[in-house]
């Protein structure tokens, strides 16, 4: 038995191209030196678990004929820049995190996203047919796995 | 075959949270057993690094006074409701993949983004110390 409060996982989303847009080089330069201090020191804390800026290039895939174009994929202001993975002990501790983010003061929002502990997309494939319409429409984000998993590991 | 290090990192994200709203609940099974097919394939590939489902209830925060609204961020049909991880030698490989995701006939969209080998944020704040070494 560990004393550790059960951690659930979060992932936040950071949207906006354009922040930097009216500021000098040298503001630029600041705001992601502390980014990555603040960045480093959710590593350390290990409250962050993984995380990546993405490529402003890339591709679309949409429809039934499954067809492929190129981006833009979204306006600027609104477009995924990359991610954090958070392990913490609640959605609380993660808004708190994101409302730390350098470049939220210059027009980048933050998207807080909870994941299920067990994936939604299995839990459909195994469920009895008569679930199917509940999950789906009243899914629970605090699942009893975290803590049945918790203690298998355990 | 490639050799590890002959592979980049690709973020698959699934957009639409509404793919299975006209269709039966053993339409919708049979779909994500396909799903799960799928991506266990892609992980026994080595293609796949791992994948997740996000919750729709979320949380936004934007603006100078750090506003915290309910979520979530887009309209349902472009909501993010998942990603993969994938680890393939070329963008034309990633959006192969892509295109053989199981509710693209349903309305998701897959947006296929490379992720950076070194981090944005990491490049502009070293060059700041580069420049004020010299």
């Amino acid at each position: 038995m560990s004393s550790t409060p059960a951690k659930s996982e979060y992932l936040l989303l950071f949207r906006g191209l354009d922040w930097h847009r009216g500021l000098t080089p040298e503001e630029v330069q600041k705001i992601m030196i502390d980014w990555m201090a603040w960045s480093d020191r959710l590593v350390a804390e290990g409250r962050s678990k993984a995380r990546s800026s993405l490529s402003g290039g890339g591709k679309i895939i949409s429809g039934k004929d499954r067809k492929v174009s190129d981006g833009p994929f979204a306006e600027a202001k609104e477009a995924v820049a990359g991610y954090f993975l958070l392990e913490v002990s609640g959605l609380d501790e993660a808004v708190e995190i994101a409302r730390e983010c350098p470049t939220v003061p210059f027009g980048a929002t933050v998207e807080v996203r909870p994941m299920p502990a067990q994936c939604l997309a299995s839990q459909l494939a195994a469920a009895p047919l008569e679930c199917i319409a509940e999950m789906l429409n009243g899914r629970s984000v605090t699942s009893p796995v975290t803590n049945a998993a918790a203690s298998a590991l355990a | 075959m490639n050799s590890d290090s002959e592979k980049s990192d690709y973020l698959l994200l699934f957009r639409g949270a509404d793919w299975h709203k006209d269709l039966s609940p053993d339409e919708i099974q049979k779909t994500m057993t396909t799903w799960m097919a799928w991506f266990s394939r892609l992980m026994a590939e080595g293609r796949c690094k791992g994948g997740q489902s996000l919750a729709p209830d979320s949380k936004v925060v934007s603006g100078k006074m750090k506003n915290v609204v309910d979520g979530p961020y887009a309209e349902a049909k472009e909501s993010v409701a998942g990603y993969f991880i994938l680890s393939v030698s070329s963008l034309e490989e990633a959006t192969e993949i892509a295109q053989e995701c199981p509710t693209l006939g349903y309305g998701t969209t897959v947006e296929v983004r490379p992720l950076l080998a070194r981090c944005a944020a990491s490049e502009l704040a070293a060059r700041e110390m580069a420049t004020a070494e010299v």
